[in-house]
This record gives structure tokens, C-alpha cells and sequence, in this order.
């Protein structure tokens, strides 16, 4: 391995994607995110977004091209990967806080990690602001707050790579731009390489360093777009020139994309 | 605030229970015949019962009901967890479910006692029975009703499939078992009253006959109370089991 891969970041190359038919799904599509860096990915329902996202989480175990992390194959395990789902993907019958312990427990299994999955949960649950939850069950709380648990649960791994798959799409505005910008500053104190799938122009450029847009059925190459949004202070973003050139010149990618 | 409505809830009950008591007096008093016993009459023999005796025999009818429980458990949900998880398994068993389900399974009492004899095995047997279909399709609906994301976020760390079976898959099984044991309680201790009217010299249902066969109305009237009280208290038993391990449904 050359020192130049080890920070690589994430390497998506060549990934093509088939249905059982062969009929193909996606791709080929390629895409570099740095070490540290956190790209969002925008695009039409059903393009494939999601279908990339999996591909990478290693959960298509049949698929074309090469997806590694600082040179090596993600699916060696050796990189840990955290995911969002768009449904949260919590436990109804555990707690918050066993949610958590639940994922902890994989990576951090053994008795003598007791104490530091315990830090882990107390730290993220915290960070996330939902330290009171701890306690209660997910069918009894708001949209907004099951996925501030997903998100903790995500940052409690201290993953290499964390895959957001539409994080926020169902939450109302209020609790989503609440969320966004929680997400960000917790995202600024530990940086991850982070791939935010979304069909949200504004979130994409909220949340992106770049913004990747995908054409419908992901059959051409992936356009990435910079994004000099993203290095305004969060709060300025939303009514900076730059946000709203930056909208016209997205949507207009889009207009001829799709 | 919840602590009155408990209150309320248990002196509702209590109403109810001397309502009854009071209609079945009123009953009495009108019938005037030894086939409908006074309330008291009945009480008094009740009383006279003597401990070990009753106990003696709620005890055989209390594990007679556990034993076929416990079994139509361990089997049904190591069908049900099969046929949640493979489909292979799901396409197998799936007709055989659908084409026994609706056979009446008390009609199968006699072919059971054919093949088991009159013993203990075939008393058990027909509980087993009744409570393991309802087990079987309740189990294989809750697994596969368990979000895939839940276990997307582990299987992308790496989780073994024996992890994600004891967090994920278990739990969303046993998480429906108490309602469907709840449903099939009343139906297995029908089928038990059956059972023990034949082959046995021990359980409720064997005491309430056996005192009518002898003509001794109060005693028989005691019977189906104490049964009645078996049967609440097994309910009371699942409302409690239900409160321990179902806290995370009730919002």
C-alpha cells in the first residue's frame, strides 16, 4: 500500500449495479471522498441513490467496481461503517440508551468495555441533546427525536465512514433544519468521511463540502458540484448570496439532467 | 392520578363480582331447586373443600395448562422463527399452517386419545394444539414485521447473525407472544376442562364432574367458582407479564 492511499479517504470506482434481471440499476458511477470530507448526494427518487448507499454499507453483496477506504476494501470490515436510516432504524422494545448499547456491543464487545460503551452513550446522547431520553422507549417518542438517536447511535461508533440515507426527508422543517444543524456541529467535533444521501436541494447545500448529483437511473457519470456554501457559519447560510446562487446553479444541473 | 384509576378499575370489578352474586341469589331464591344451590351453600362447601384437596387439584390443572404452554412455545416459535426468517422454510410450511389452522382442533380429541392413550400425554397434547398454530403465525408476523433497517445498522458493523438473532429477531418474536397467548388462554383451558373429564383423578375439570356425577350440587358449583379463579388468575398472571416485558408498546 503507497502512503498516498492511506489517506484516501473513500474510492468509489466503476460501481455498477444490476437487478437480479440484469437489467442494470446504476452505474458505472464514480466518486472520491477525502478523508474527513462529507459529500452530499442529490437526485430523483428512485435513481439510485439509496442502491449506492447500500452498495457502500456492504449490504449489496452483488455488485461490479471497487469501493475502498484509505486503499483498502470497505468490506474487509476493517473501516466501521454508520449508518442513518431514513426510518431510523431503532428497536421498538429497547430503550434509547440499549439501542445504542445494542450496535456498541459489536464493536466494543466483552464485559471489561462496559464502562467505555457506557462513556460512548452518555457522550453521544448528550451531544445529540436527548440525554433525558435515555430512558424511554422509541414508540414513544416524536420523528424528530428517533432520529436524533439514529444520529448518536451513528457518532457513538466512532465510525470511518458514516452513510446518511435521506436522515431528515420525513421530519417537519423546523425539526429538520434543528437536526441539520446539530448534525454539523457535532460532525465539526469529530470529522468523519460522511456520504449524505438526500433529495433536498437546500439540505445538499447545507450540508455538503461538495454536492454530488445524480442523474435518474444513474446512468451517466456523477456531476460533482463545489459547494462554497459550506464554509459560511451555519446560521449565515441561509441568507447568503452565495446559498442562493448556489440553489439556481444546482437546480439548473438538475433541469438539464433530468 | 393512575394509582385512582387502579382503584376504580378494581372496585368496578368487585361491583360486578357481588352484582353476580346477587342475581344468582335472586336466581335461587325463585328457582328453589338443589340443582341451583345458594350462593352461601356454595361458599360453605367451598370452604369445607380442606386445602390439600384443592390444591391437589388446581395444581394438576395448573400443570397440565404450563406443560402444553410451554411446549406449543418452544415448538412455536422455533416453527414460527423459521418461517419468519427463510422463505424456503415460509413456502414449505405456509400451506400446511393455512390448511390446518381452521381444523376445530377439540374434534381432534379422540384421535389424540387414540394415539396417546388416556394418560397425562394426551391431555397435554391437546393444548399443545390449540395454542401452537396461533403461536406459530403470530411469531412468523412479528419477525416480519421487524424494520430491515434494524438490522441494516448491524449487519453494516459487522454484527454476527447470532447477535442480530438474540437482539433483533428474538425479541420482535416474543414481543407477540403475549398477546397471542393472551387470545388462546381462554380456549386451552376450555379444551383442558375437556381432557380431564376422562383418565384422570386429579384436575378441575375431573372434580366438577365427578361431584355432579355424585348429585352434590354446591360442591360442583364450587368447582367451576375455583376453575373461574384459576382461569383469572392465569389472566392476571399475563396482564403482569405483559406490564414487565411489553412497557415499550404502551404509549
Amino acid at each position: 500500500m503507497s502512503s498516498s492511499s492511506r489517506n484516501d479517504g473513500l474510492r468509489i470506482q466503476g460501481l455498477t449495479i444490476s437487478y437480479a434481471e440484469g437489467a442494470p440499476a446504476l452505474g458505472p458511477a464514480s466518486l472520491h471522498i477525502p478523508e474527513h470530507g462529507i459529500y452530499t448526494l442529490i437526485g430523483p427518487s428512485g435513481c439510485g441513490k439509496s442502491t449506492l448507499l447500500r452498495a457502500v454499507a456492504g449490504l449489496l453483496p452483488g455488485f461490479v467496481g471497487d469501493i475502498t477506504y484509505n486503499g483498502q476494501s470497505v468490506h474487509g470490515r476493517k473501516a466501521l461503517i454508520g449508518l442513518v436510516p431514513q426510518s431510523y432504524g431503532l428497536l421498538p422494545w429497547k430503550t434509547v440508551a440499549a439501542n445504542l448499547r445494542t450496535a456498541l456491543a459489536v464493536i466494543l464487545p466483552g464485559r471489561k468495555r462496559k464502562e467505555e460503551r457506557e462513556a460512548r452513550i452518555s457522550r453521544w446522547l448528550e451531544a445529540m441533546d436527548i440525554a433525558d431520553l435515555a430512558g424511554r422507549y422509541p414508540l414513544s417518542l416524536s420523528g424528530g427525536q428517533q432520529q436524533r438517536v439514529a444520529v448518536a447511535r451513528a457518532f457513538a461508533l466512532l465510525p470511518e465512514i458514516m452513510l446518511l440515507d435521506e436522515p431528515f426527508s420525513a421530519l417537519d422543517a423546523m425539526t429538520r433544519e434543528t437536526l441539520q444543524r446539530l448534525f454539523l456541529e457535532n460532525w465539526r467535533t469529530r470529522p468523519v468521511t460522511a456520504l449524505f444521501v438526500t433529495h433536498d436541494v437546500e439540505e445538499a447545500i447545507l450540508l455538503g463540502e461538495k454536492i454530488v448529483v445524480m442523474a435518474p437511473g444513474g446512468r451517466r457519470e456523477l456531476d460533482i458540484i463545489d459547494n462554497p456554501v459550506f464554509s459560511l457559519k451555519h446560521e449565515d447560510k441561509r441568507s447568503s448570496a452565495e446559498f442562493f446562487e448556489q440553489t439556481k446553479r444546482i437546480r439548473k444541473v438538475m433541469r438539464e439532467q433530468w | 392520578m393512575v394509582k385512582t384509576t387502579r382503584y376504580h378499575y378494581i372496585l368496578r370489578i368487585l361491583l360486578v363480582f357481588l352484582g353476580i352474586n346477587a342475581v344468582w341469589y335472586a336466581a335461587a331464591l325463585l328457582i328453589d331447586m338443589p340443582i341451583l344451590p345458594r350462593p352461601s351453600a356454595v361458599y360453605e362447601s367451598l370452604l369445607r373443600l380442606g386445602y390439600a384437596e384443592m390444591w391437589l387439584n388446581v395444581g394438576y390443572s395448573l400443570y397440565r395448562v404450563f406443560a402444553g404452554m410451554l411446549l406449543a412455545l418452544a415448538l412455536g416459535l422455533l416453527i414460527g422463527l423459521l418461517m419468519g426468517r427463510s422463505a424456503f422454510w415460509n413456502r414449505l410450511l405456509d400451506p400446511v399452517v393455512y390448511l390446518t389452522y381452521p381444523v376445530p382442533k377439540i374434534a381432534l380429541l379422540p384421535v389424540v386419545m387414540l394415539f396417546f392413550g388416556l394418560g397425562e400425554v394426551s391431555k397435554i397434547l391437546m393444548i399443545v394444539l390449540i395454542l401452537i398454530f396461533q403461536i406459530i403465525i403470530s411469531v412468523r408476523d412479528g419477525v416480519k414485521a421487524i424494520p430491515g433497517t434494524a438490522y441494516e445498522v448491524l449487519s453494516s458493523i459487522g454484527a454476527t447473525a447470532l447477535h442480530k438473532f438474540w437482539h433483533v429477531t428474538l425479541p420482535g418474536a416474543l414481543a407477540v407472544i403475549l398477546s397471542t397467548i393472551r387470545i388462546s388462554l381462554g380456549t386451552a383451558i376450555s379444551v383442558l376442562f375437556f381432557t380431564e373429564i376422562y383418565g384422570t383423578e386429579h384436575g378441575m375439570g375431573f372434580f366438577i364432574m365427578d361431584a355432579w356425577q355424585r348429585l352434590d350440587y354446591p360442591g360442583m358449583y364450587a368447582g367451576i367458582l375455583l376453575f373461574s379463579l384459576v382461569g383469572f388468575i392465569l389472566f392476571l398472571l399475563v396482564d403482569a407479564l405483559d406490564g414487565i416485558f411489553m412497557k415499550w408498546r404502551r404509549y
